[in-house]
């Protein structure tokens, strides 16, 4: 019943249709470069679940970081010393190389006021670079986006993941989530729908209809761009056989590819040391610092190091005291580096102060957003002001 | 499953109607071929609620023992998780789609997380109760509600110590809107909520002890305010009815193009009424304006939507119902967890790049197991533990395809335009059709065939938007 008539349809349409799969010229204008900042590259590396700060960067000078921890406190064998006041934890011995030489700045006490202690809102607070009274629906990438990427393409910024952050949803440009070229290129020029996204002129350019084809034919673009551009270079620099370690793997090729991506975006989560922190916490440290060094020396290797900014943070710090399960609990400020040439290198301002704390917690010095105005205004060499929503004082670390 | 009827094409306005107040039309058809006779039985079923039960009272509030304390935190999760599936199961059973489809409206609306089951059971049978009744009752409700109370920090909001934040997120987001009241209106409005909290056994308590007894003005007035009152008097400004009705307009007919008169004239009756919700509902599904054709299919699907749409139509369920959990935290909106007092995305902001792409490879995911290794994101909080699945998942959605195949028996021509006229809300293009059916010809029998139709017409941008 059915066969005859299907039969007929295969023969008169499967060709007609698939034969016109030219990519429209105006979806190559997707492919275009921000312009701004020239070729500099921003990467931002979130740890998920809010990373305890005092045993990252240590201060081993202090009494009352002791006095505090009495179980997680680390001892003398257990850090790589900094300065007179501060230290690194020994699992991030691979940053300490790249401390030595000058390329990594760290700065305490980054926060903002208000802090929230839940995961979501203060991740969320970050993500979308607003106050912790507001409630914004759009990231601080994304909105970089809106206001530099006319006629440039989603993959301007993109996340090393299966699904997009808030951090990378702008209003009117989202970026794009990658985690691996190769899949992605397979999932996007499945022949159906390269074949929806060839001709949308039927639908009405007003509806939300339009935007849907509009947002495939890009991803359909933007996957072959980024996969053909892909293959260009292959590194030879060791990774860590880590999902931390192949997300920065990718990052690698695609910069040492030539890709025109402005932004880079990975996470590494397992940071919420609630119970037994000693080990757990060195072991994410030692992912985190690993795969950094090993980005970091496949960058240099493709003399791309000198365009990379690369920025960490993570939702919170914990509290200063640690719980009775030999963990800590969600905190408040927190410290962040910095990894670059150009940056200022050591510790940028002061160290934690753990005597005059805010219900046990530290109180903030720098809020993240000057961190990120500073990114943007001397990095990304754009107007900052639109993007984290306010004026806040632009540093000299850059 | 009952013996298949030839599946006809219910009228344009009934697809309408299930599509915007339900969430699609059920694969066993349509139970009434006009709207009004719909509504009127959705209406009645609307005012008796069907409250959610999958969580049990706690027992006697007990702090668990340090070493217990991860082992219920991971119980709490289950909990939650167990809530969430029952109020998924319960949307795609109902016999009124539009008490679900309301209380998915206030949930998002009375955006809030807790970590105990039971206070968010409670309160989603709260906006079950009173979310067709008056507004007013509606607000004070939440507004005491534990779990609310607790999100928005009111515990901590005491006489010579207030907490603002409860006070501000009912103006700005709960009935107000932003720029209808000064930042002196919220600490004077905080004032008035002291001593607000709840007990150990989920009840509001008003801890008179910690209640500002003094003078407050709030809004031009001037009083010994309680925070009843302060409720009231927000009620009694016609901003709230306006902010009320807009905000349901955009979730029933159009994010994007909204009247702003419409607005208007509707909100002037929504006051007049008394803030009457069922009222405002009634006037808009009887208006003709509601049925105009430019809405229908402009309107994109939440994740929610989608796949209670991609069941309702297949008559389908999921083999693992875990998958329900795993597509939600992949499309980003979980139930019962929405992203920040704010709620969830709205209309183009469900999809991005990554999102389109995976709600496009939803069917071929679930009706051909083509698994593609997708994973969700983690939340970075070490007691979501893993809601993905360990090694092999199964994310297949049990259809039965033969009983399909029997409703939909036509030639092969007619077979495509009756699924695309039960699947889509506006018909698709030609060359979509004719490569959907060239697709589809490739089967060996009427069943695969008419999967194949059901998978290519799912798969389309336009499967997105009802």
């Amino acid at each position: 019943m059915m066969n005859l008539s299907r039969r007929d349809f295969l023969k008169t349409s499967l060709l007609a249709t698939t034969g016109s799969m030219l990519v429209p010229r105006f979806l190559k204008a997707w492919e275009n470069p921000i312009q701004r900042g020239s070729d500099r590259i921003l990467i931002v590396l979130q740890l998920s679940g809010g990373n305890d700060g005092l045993n990252t960067v240590v201060p081993y000078h202090n009494d009352l970081y002791y006095k505090w921890r009495p179980k997680l406190a680390l001892p003398p064998d257990k850090i790589i010393k900094l300065s007179d006041e501060l230290a690194l934890n020994n699992a991030l011995e691979k940053l300490h190389l790249l401390y030595d030489r000058g390329h990594v700045g760290i700065f305490n006490n980054v926060g903002y006021p208000n802090p929230d202690r839940s995961h979501f809102r203060s991740m969320d607070i970050w993500q979308s670079a607003s106050g912790s009274a507001e409630y914004v629906n759009t990231g601080w990438i994304g909105r970089y986006l809106d206001s530099q990427c006319d006629g440039c393409g989603a993959h301007s910024a993109i996340e090393i993941d299966d699904t997009l952050s808030l951090a990378l949803k702008g209003a009117s440009v989202k970026g794009m989530a990658v985690k691996d070229p190769a899949k992605l290129y397979r999932a996007a020029q499945a022949p159906f729908f390269k074949t929806l996204s060839s001709d949308f002129s039927l639908v009405h350019p007003e509806e939300n209809v339009a935007y849907l084809y509009k947002t495939l034919a890009e991803t359909v673009s933007n996957s072959d761009y980024i996969y053909s551009k892909s293959k260009v270079y292959q590194t030879k620099t060791e990774y860590p056989d880590t999902d931390f370690g192949k997300r920065l793997k990718t990052i690698g090729e695609l910069i040492g590819s030539g890709v025109n991506t402005r932004v880079y975006y990975a996470a590494l989560s397992g940071f919420d040391t609630h119970v037994r922190q000693s080990g757990t916490q060195e072991r994410q440290l030692k992912t985190f610092a690993d795969a950094v060094y090993a980005l970091v020396t496949d960058l240099e290797s493709t003399n791309n190091f000198e365009r990379v900014v690369i920025m960490t943070f993570s939702e919170f710090g914990r509290r200063v005291s640690e719980n009775a399960s030999g963990g800590t609990d969600h905190g408040t400020a927190n410290n962040l580096f910095l990894i670059g040439k150009k940056i200022s290198a050591g510790i940028l301002n002061e160290t934690p102060n753990l005597q005059d704390l805010d219900n046990n917690d530290l109180i903030f010095q720098i809020d993240f957003r000057s961190i990120y105005a500073t990114l943007l205004r001397k990095w990304l060499s754009v107007d900052e002001e639109n993007i984290v929503n306010g004026k806040f004082p632009v540093l000299d670390f850059i | 499953m009952s013996s298949p009827m030839p599946f006809s094409i219910p009228g344009d306005k009934v697809k309408y109607f299930y599509n915007r107040v339900g969430f699609g039309i059920p694969f066993r058809g349509p139970k009434s071929k006009n709207t009004s006779s719909l509504q009127n039985e959705w209406g009645n079923t609307s005012s008796k609620p069907q409250l959610l039960s999958s969580v049990e009272k706690p027992v006697a509030k007990e702090h668990p023992a340090p070493e217990k304390f991860k082992e219920a935190l991971q119980k709490s999760r289950q909990d939650l998780m167990k809530l969430n599936l029952a109020w998924m199961e319960q949307m795609r059973t109902t016999v009124s789609p539009l008490q679900e489809k309301m209380t998915l409206f206030w949930h998002d609306h009375f955006s809030c997380r807790t970590r105990i089951p039971y206070l968010a059971q409670q309160q989603n049978n709260t906006l079950r109760i009173f979310g067709f009744g008056k507004f007013e009752e509606l607000l004070m409700a939440v507004s005491k509600d534990p779990a609310m109370l607790q999100f928005l920090n009111n515990q901590q909001n005491k006489k010579g110590s207030p907490n603002e934040n409860f006070a501000r997120e009912v103006m700005e987001l709960f009935t107000l809107g932003r720029g209808n009241y000064s930042e002196h209106d919220i600490r004077e409005a905080a004032r008035a909520f002291t001593g607000w909290g709840f007990n150990g056994g989920g009840e509001f308590q008003f801890h008179s002890r910690q209640h500002d007894e003094e003078e407050k003005s709030f809004r031009g007035k001037t009083g010994n305010f309680s925070g009843e009152d302060i409720l009231h008097l927000i009620i009694e400004d016609p901003k709230t009815a306006h902010f009320i009705t807009k905000k349901i307009v955009r979730y029933f007919v159009s994010q994007e193009d909204v009247n702003p008169e419409l607005v208007e004239s509707l909100s002037a009756s929504f006051f007049q009424s008394g803030y009457d919700v069922e009222g405002l509902l009634h006037q808009i599904f009887s208006s003709d304006w509601f049925y105009e054709t430019r809405y229908a299919g402009n309107r994109i699907k939440s994740p929610t939507e989608l796949l209670l749409s991609i069941q309702n139509h297949t008559g389908g369920k999921f083999e693992n119902a875990q998958s329900l959990i795993f597509f939600q935290r992949a499309f980003g909106q979980l139930l019962f967890f929405p992203p920040n007092v704010g709620g969830w995305p709205k209309g183009q902001g469900w999809i991005d790049s990554s999102s389109l792409l995976l709600r496009m490879s939803l069917p071929q995911m679930i009706f051909h197991r083509q698994e593609n290794g997708f994973e969700a994101k983690d939340d970075g909080d070490v007691n979501s533990i893993n809601e993905s699945f360990h090694g092999k998942r199964n994310l297949s959605l049990v259809v039965d395809w033969e009983n399909i195949a029997r409703s939909f028996s036509r030639s092969a021509n007619e077979t495509v335009e009756l699924a695309e006229a039960f699947l889509l809300a506006r018909p698709t293009t030609k060359v979509n059709r004719e490569l959907i059916t060239s697709m589809a010809s490739k089967s060996t029998d009427d069943t695969e065939f008419v999967k194949k139709v059901f998978t290519g017409f799912m798969s389309l941008p336009e499967y997105q938007l009802c």
